[in-house]
């Protein structure tokens, strides 16, 4: 709990100030309030109840004198009139900027905090993002920021707001007289104890009613997805009743919280009556006695509506303070887990000329943590290397480890043994944004931002000179231009969800596209031509080898077709180099790399063959 | 089509023929409505009266001190409170009733109707989507209705009788303090319609934000590869400002609105104590205490006022919610029994009717032929996928479908489980028409497996009992003996208990392809269709699935989308589909003959079993 309140204070930080401000607005438009019904309380003791027969209270005289006398008001009573409503607008000046400025500062520090998560999340590492669901980061940052702006912009202030509004008429009303305060107050201790206690007690039921339209939402989602099955199975009946099961528990949950709740409004309606009448009772009692004037009575009357509804709400607050307070640890969770920043290299890198060398030397590697390392390493001791301008293919079975080598170069993670140079320098030695401007990648499921196709392939080009020229040559190059072109937005065409939703093959060859737009020195194509049929395939690759030199080239596929032509292939099986050569020379050997090229390649009538294998079975 | 279902989340005014819709929801909670309302109406009575209760007793107790009528006076009081309470925990109750009833009821019917719903609803529309008209916009409108009632009879009758208590005591004032009740209505109404716009702003900007944040986790390695942090982060900036902008604007219109209607209070009390007091001072009879009674119903006009603006508002704010969900109760279904077959079930004997699988509209329980007469379906007017189709299946007839994607292999099967229906020519069952069947009917005689088959969470077991619901332990495990699933489902944890997780994700999809042909074989269906998988099973399991299929498929209709080889060449009808249309009919041995377009889908699916054999799930790529 201290943490959290020390990271109040931290993210608080600039604002404070405001924050001040914000609390002498608040106990300035909180004193002005009270004396609105002084005036009238000083009007009704000095001039209605004119036949007093107790002594006039000094506070009374003191303020009908201030507008000029108890003789020249009674002739203008619009004068008390129109002091009441300017104080009440000095009270609504300083209750709007009050508001203005906790607000301020209540957004500005949770439009910070978002910013900060947001970067901080694009720069998370790897490793981290494996560990933690999305769904439970975004949360994080939406519906816990929420909650500890609703923290500062509401809760905080109406606590203060709360303490204030009781504290401040405290002297007056006990130097108007001190039997009606006390009677004015003795309840509320209680009031605040029965609100906390009860929305203490009440939290499961919120957190059962979540829980049941949680799971009513999950009944409908898996319907709805499922619902292909539910008519091929006549099952309409079966779903509505389980349906309106689950729908119905809700309801309960629901109804359960709602009944609770009137018993407490009920209840602390009464206790804050309680309050009232016993004000009210001791007043009268006074006022029979002549002890206390009709005004002052009239006072505490007014005043008593000021403060007791804040108190009540109180209780509501503090019990709801919990869960600010473990949003906060949760949200300071992330912000608090080091992002890939610290402790990178600073050295900048920038190889000269068109491709850079790559080295791979007995390079180890394990998804497992560092100190405790997977029991089968999913590289192991790999070694291989291109030359700059170089291509090189990597070919072999799913969960070979051939990902993770684009993954190892990509620096999303860093390898445990062995050496990677790059341009003959160590791969842990150049900063993370460094290398990866350098390698444009594409992967097998590329990601496309939801953004139109030209702010797709321009994501990360440079500068804007010729931007568009590029654009679209890049785009021929990956044989995408002319399906763009059809489109009736053309390169304004939105992708995603809002937008068009294009076929695997397309966002390859888009994602193609935005890699030769960054003209990288290293181009990785992981399994990223999988999706597109072998003709355009052909078309591309030969557009590709016209420009190969500018950069090295690395080209994972399954399709020997994509890869035959590079400079030299690897072929990995369990993290391990099994053949390496050229095409020529693995096809002319017996392996893995020859089975799948005769596969690939043959024509003879498959169903001859299977039909002699079935016979040679029987 | 999808861009107009996001936007108009925000949006959306005042339209009474869909709130009259709704209205009808309320009638089952006519006691509890009732409840809110007289609820509503005590406390605004007990209101009106307090002031004039607290200035009777001042003038008591000022002029004739504990004597007199003080007392009694004060228990009138006292006891008002109570009642008070009581109507406070009334209303609360009964508002309860009243939302969670509607509620419900609101999500049952929108349900019911997604379960009639025609396929063409949900291709466009995302099941999140659907899923908030149930969750989110039925929750709005019954959290709304309720209190719009209450305050309804609590504004209303808080204020008018405040007015009467005020033209009993003293009429002329009565009209000098009233001046102020318009600037409240019309101060209340501005700002609440202001607040409103810059809320649904602000909640606009919201969802943007978060999909940013979800496409930023999403794409998270992308942005890494392609050192994007600085420019997402300046584009995300861009949005938290908006953010800034419409909460700040909202908190300041609303930091304005308070005092203002706070003032225009003041001024009122102010009026009353001017005219009240001068009144009193001439000598006109009004009391002290009558004058302070009506020092506090110049205050107490701004509360419901403002209340009822804000339930205005509230409106405004559910009406893009109930005009969803009213369209959505209101789509007729494209796909439902006509009155005729409507007409016959009702009159076919209930007791044959419950069982599964049998008739229930009168015709023939059995189906010995499926024939499709020059039938041609498009999804999209003018982009026909099926052109004049014939095709004539008898029972124990397999019926392959192969060919590339997006060719009509799946419009095929949709259309003889009448999840579509042709658009021209007919679908024959037996010779009759099948729009002249039950739509039930024929459903509860189809056994579907799709290609990522769809279990939901529950066990096992359970699932496969959605092939029968009455299907005892014995044949459940029966069944999935058939299809030889029963081996794996006993090495799971706890066996047939074994929980499947969501959509069944707990189980590998070969797995589920199991789980999902018990579930079929335990119908018993008599036309079967299945859209076979191509590379997400391993060789061991796809042994299994082969003879679990192979268990099935005799003396049944059969239509299956296939890729496995083995699966093809059993086949008694090969059909090639190719952009709509047959290209190749014929067998196995016929086709492969001819050299054509079977031969090569075949040649190259059998390379591709190769490679999964040598490579592993995953290796097959697109040719």
């Amino acid at each position: 709990m201290p943490r959290a309140f020390s990271t109040i204070w931290q993210v608080t930080e600039g604002h404070r100030t405001r924050y001040a401000f914000a609390l002498a607005a608040l106990i300035a438009s909180g004193a002005v309030l009270y004396t609105v019904p002084l005036v009238s309380k000083s009007v009704i003791d000095v001039i209605i109840v004119r036949g007093a027969k107790e002594s006039l209270p000094p506070t009374s005289v003191w303020i009908v004198d201030a507008m000029g006398g108890a003789a020249h008001v009674r002739d203008r009573l619009w004068i008390p009139g129109l002091v009441m409503l300017a104080i009440t607008v000095l009270a609504g000046v300083l209750t709007h900027l009050r508001t203005r400025l906790s607000s301020g500062a209540a957004e500005a520090v949770a439009r910070r905090l978002r910013d900060n998560l947001y970067d901080h999340m694009q720069r998370l590492t790897c490793r981290t993002l494996d560990q933690r669901p999305s769904g439970d980061l975004l949360q994080r940052c939406t519906s816990d920021v929420e909650t500890l702006r609703n923290f500062l912009a509401g809760q905080v202030i109406e606590i203060g707001r709360a303490v204030a509004m009781l504290v401040i008429p405290l002297p007056l009303m006990f130097w108007l007289d001190w039997r009606l305060t006390i009677a004015s107050i003795v309840l509320l201790p209680v009031i605040v104890t029965f609100s906390l206690v009860f929305f203490h007690r009440m939290r499961p039921v919120f957190t059962a009613k979540e829980n049941a339209e949680g799971k009513m939402t999950t009944t409908i989602t898996e319907n709805l997805t499922g619902i292909r099955v539910v008519r091929a199975f006549a099952r309409q009946d079966f779903e509505q009743s389980k349906f309106e099961g689950s729908s119905g528990e809700f309801r309960d949950a629901d109804m359960k919280l709602f009944r609770l709740l009137a018993t407490f409004w009920a209840s602390s309606d009464l206790l804050c009556f309680a309050q009232s009448i016993l004000a009210v009772g001791t007043g009268l009692w006074l006022l029979a006695h002549d002890r206390v004037s009709v005004g002052t009575f009239f006072w505490f009357i007014s005043v008593i509506g000021m403060f007791i509804w804040p108190v009540r709400m109180m209780g509501r607050i503090l019990a709801d303070l919990g869960k600010a307070l473990a949003a906060i640890e949760r949200i300071r969770e992330i912000v608090d887990t080091p992002d890939e920043r610290v402790g990178d290299a600073t050295e900048p890198f920038a190889p000269s000329g068109n491709g850079v060398s790559i080295e791979f030397r007995d390079v180890t590697f394990g998804f497992g943590a560092p100190d405790a390392p997977a029991a089968t390493p999913v590289l192991d001791r790999v070694s291989f290397s291109i030359p700059a301008g170089g291509t090189l293919g990597i070919v072999g079975p799913s969960g070979a480890g051939k990902s993770t080598i684009v993954h190892l170069l990509l620096r999303f993670y860093d390898y445990e043994h062995g050496s990677i140079l790059v341009a003959g320098r160590e791969l842990r030695t150049i900063p993370r944004q460094a290398i990866r401007g350098a390698i444009g990648s594409v992967l097998q499921q590329p990601f496309l931002y939801s953004k139109t196709l030209k702010d797709n392939i321009l994501v990360s080009a440079a500068g804007d000179s010729n931007t568009e020229d590029a654009m679209r040559s890049a785009a021929a190059v990956a044989s995408v231009h002319s399906s763009i072109e059809e489109f009736p937005q053309q390169y304004e065409t939105l992708v995603g969800e809002r937008g068009i939703t294009l076929s695997g093959g397309q966002r390859q060859r888009v994602a193609i596209a935005r890699s030769l737009v960054q003209d990288p020195k290293i181009l990785i194509l992981d399994d990223a031509l999988s999706a597109v049929d072998t003709h355009t395939e052909a078309e591309i690759l030969q557009s590709f080898r016209s420009r190969t030199a500018k950069h090295t080239t690395i080209v994972i596929a399954h399709r020997l077709s994509t890869l035959m032509h590079a400079d030299r292939i690897v072929v990995l099986d369990r993290g391990h180099v099994v053949q390496s050569g050229t095409h020529e020379e693995l096809v002319a050997q017996p392996g893995m790399y020859r089975t799948l090229w005769e596969i690939q390649t043959q024509t003879e009538d498959p169903d001859e063959r299977e039909n002699a294998e079935v016979a040679h079975v029987h | 089509m999808s861009t107009s279902h996001l936007d108009d989340e925000f949006k959306g005014n005042f339209d009474p023929r869909v709130w009259r819709k709704l209205l009808v929801y309320l009638k089952g909670e006519r006691r509890a409505v009732a409840q809110v309302a007289i609820g509503g109406s005590i406390i605004a009575v007990i209101e009106a009266l307090l002031p004039i209760l607290v200035g009777r007793m001042i003038d008591e107790a000022d002029q004739h001190g504990l004597d007199g009528n003080l007392l009694p006076t004060f228990v009138l009081y006292v006891s008002l409170f109570a009642f008070f309470a009581g109507g406070v925990w009334m209303f609360i109750r009964a508002a309860g009733v009243v939302a969670t009833g509607v509620g419900h009821r609101l999500r049952r019917d929108c349900f019911a109707k997604l379960q009639e719903l025609s396929f063409s609803y949900f291709d466009t529309r995302p099941v999140g989507w659907l899923t908030s008209r149930l969750t989110s916009d039925c929750g709005r409108i019954s959290g709304t209705l309720p209190w719009v009632i209450l305050d309804l009879f609590w504004g209303s009758l808080l204020l008018l009788g405040a007015v009467i208590a005020m033209f009993v005591i003293e009429p002329r004032l009565a009209m000098y303090v009233l001046v102020v009740v318009p600037f409240l209505v019309v101060t209340s109404v501005v700002f609440q319609q202001l607040m409103l716009k810059s809320s649904r702003q602000a909640r606009r900007t919201n969802s943007a934000m978060t999909a940013s944040y979800n496409e930023e986790l999403l794409g998270a390695r992308t942005t890494k590869a392609l050192v994007r942090e600085e420019k997402n982060l300046a584009e995300f900036q861009r949005l938290s400002t908006q953010m800034n902008t419409w909460m700040l604007k909202n908190a300041i219109q609303s930091s304005v609105y308070l005092p203002l209607i706070m003032s225009i209070g003041a001024a009122g009390a102010g009026i009353a104590l001017w005219k009240g007091g001068n009144d009193l001072l001439a000598g006109s009879g009004l009391t002290p205490g009558q004058l302070i009674a009506f020092l506090q119903f110049a205050t107490l006009f701004a509360q419901p006022v403002q209340e009822l603006a804000q339930r205005f508002a509230d409106i405004l704010n559910a009406s893009s919610a109930a005009e969803r969900v009213v369209s959505l109760l209101e789509t007729t279904p494209e796909i439902r029994d006509s009155d005729a077959v409507r007409a016959r079930v009702a009159a076919t004997p209930s007791g044959v009717a419950q069982t599964d699988g049998g008739s229930i509209d009168g015709g023939s329980p059995r189906i010995s032929e499926v024939v499709f007469e020059h039938v041609t379906f498009w999804y999209k007017p003018g982009v026909p996928v099926l052109h004049d189709f014939n095709l004539t299946v008898r029972k124990g007839q397999t019926v392959a479908l192969v060919g590339a994607t997006g060719g009509g292999k799946s419009t095929i099967v949709s259309l003889v489980a009448r999840f579509y229906e042709p658009r021209e020519g007919r679908i024959l069952l037996d010779g009759v028409e099948y729009r002249d069947r039950s739509l039930h009917w024929l459903q509860s005689n189809l056994g579907v497996i799709q290609q990522v088959p769809h279990l939901f969470s529950g066990t096992v077991l359970e699932n496969i009992r959605y092939g029968r619901l009455d299907a005892t332990r014995e044949e459940i495990e029966a069944a999935a003996r058939r299809v030889n699933a029963h081996d794996f489902i006993s090495a799971l944890e706890r066996g047939y208990e074994f929980q499947v997780g969501e959509g069944g994700d707990r189980l590998s999809t070969g797995q589920r392809q199991l789980v999902a042909l018990a579930r079929a074989v335990l119908r018993d269906p008599q036309i079967f269709i299945m859209d076979e998988a191509t590379s997400s099973v391993d060789t061991a399991t796809e042994r299994l699935i082969q003879g679990g299929i192979e268990a099935i498929l005799r003396d049944r209709i059969a239509f299956v989308i296939a890729h496995r080889l083995s699966t093809i060449r059993r086949a008694d009808i090969i059909l090639v589909i190719d952009g709509g249309r047959v290209v190749e009919r014929g067998t196995h041995r016929e086709l492969l003959a001819r050299r054509g377009r079977y031969f090569e889908l075949y040649t190259n699916q059998y390379a591709a079993e190769r490679e999964i054999e040598l490579f592993g799930q995953g290796a097959a790529t697109v040719r």
